[in-house]
């Protein structure tokens, strides 16, 4: 069997959408509301794939999990504005982008393997970012 | 064919526990475990999701009724209001969300068919949860 333990943590920013490479009409434009200055209150979820161990029962140390979503995205983003963050410099701050963005923070950083980045916006806008960049 | 789909239906139970692992003293356990030594509990949410062909004739994966009954019978009954330290699934086995979903697992599977069962999902509160599904074919 296949086992995954996901934790959702939750912060709150600010950002607006906007490619820098694109001036103020342009961007208008393209990303409408989302162009202007707003904030959301978001939830991240983390998801590591792995076996409980056979002693401990535990196929990650929990702790260890919450000390690197914190050290690396939490304490960089909660009331925070996005785009003045500067692990997240040159991104577009999309649920997709910071889902991409916050796996790149954590793949490094987290206990056991990392299968799942999800970035809930709203409570109807939820994106996933897996990996690869096919 | 008939096209798959997948039906997820939703459970409960408040079950106590504590990571205690018998073979290790209790200040060994303490060091690893800390305050989760200490007997506590949860209110457990548990997703049972069941996956295959829709029915012709009755449009349905399975018969959500039948999935409440055999889940209701087969777990919910067992561990609500239990100690989940004193079942013997968790004889040998400290009852982390890691392997309460596996035992869910192993109860369920026989009953619903491991190739039907396509995923269960224990959240021990609404900041955790564990995914369990079989190989893929």
């Amino acid at each position: 069997m296949m086992l995954e333990l996901t934790r959702v943590y939750h912060f709150s920013a600010g950002h607006r959408l906007a490619n820098p490479a694109l001036g103020l009409e342009a961007n208008a434009a393209l990303y409408g509301d989302c162009h202007r200055p707003h904030g959301h209150n978001y939830y991240l979820e983390v998801t590591v794939a792995g076996r409980p161990d056979p002693v401990t029962g535990m196929s990650v140390d929990l702790g260890r999990l919450d000390d690197a979503v914190r050290a690396r995205v939490l304490a960089q983003v909660d009331h925070h504005t996005l785009e003045g963050v500067p692990a997240l410099a040159g991104v577009i701050t999309t649920g997709e982008g910071l889902a991409r963005a916050f796996w790149r923070l954590l793949a490094p950083a987290v206990p056991g393997t990392l299968r799942r980045v999800t970035v809930v916006e709203t409570a109807k806008n939820r994106f996933q970012y897996e990996g690869g960049e096919g | 064919m008939s096209p798959h789909a997948s039906s997820t239906r939703r459970f409960g139970f408040s079950a106590g526990h504590r990571y205690w692992v018998e073979a290790w003293t209790p200040a060994e356990n303490e060091r690893v475990f800390g305050r989760l030594t200490v007997p506590h509990g949860h209110n457990y949410t548990l997703d049972v999701t069941v996956r295959g062909p829709i029915d012709p004739q009755t449009g349905m994966v399975i018969d959500l009724a039948e999935l409440k009954r055999i889940v209701t019978e087969t777990v919910v009954e067992r561990f609500d209001h239990a100690d989940l330290n004193a079942d013997p699934l968790f004889r040998g086995r400290v009852p982390t969300t890691e392997n309460v979903a596996v035992a869910v697992w192993e109860l369920l599977a026989p009953k619903l068919g491991a190739d039907r069962l396509a995923r269960v999902r224990v959240w021990e509160d609404p900041t955790l949860y564990v995914d369990v599904r079989g190989e893929p074919q």
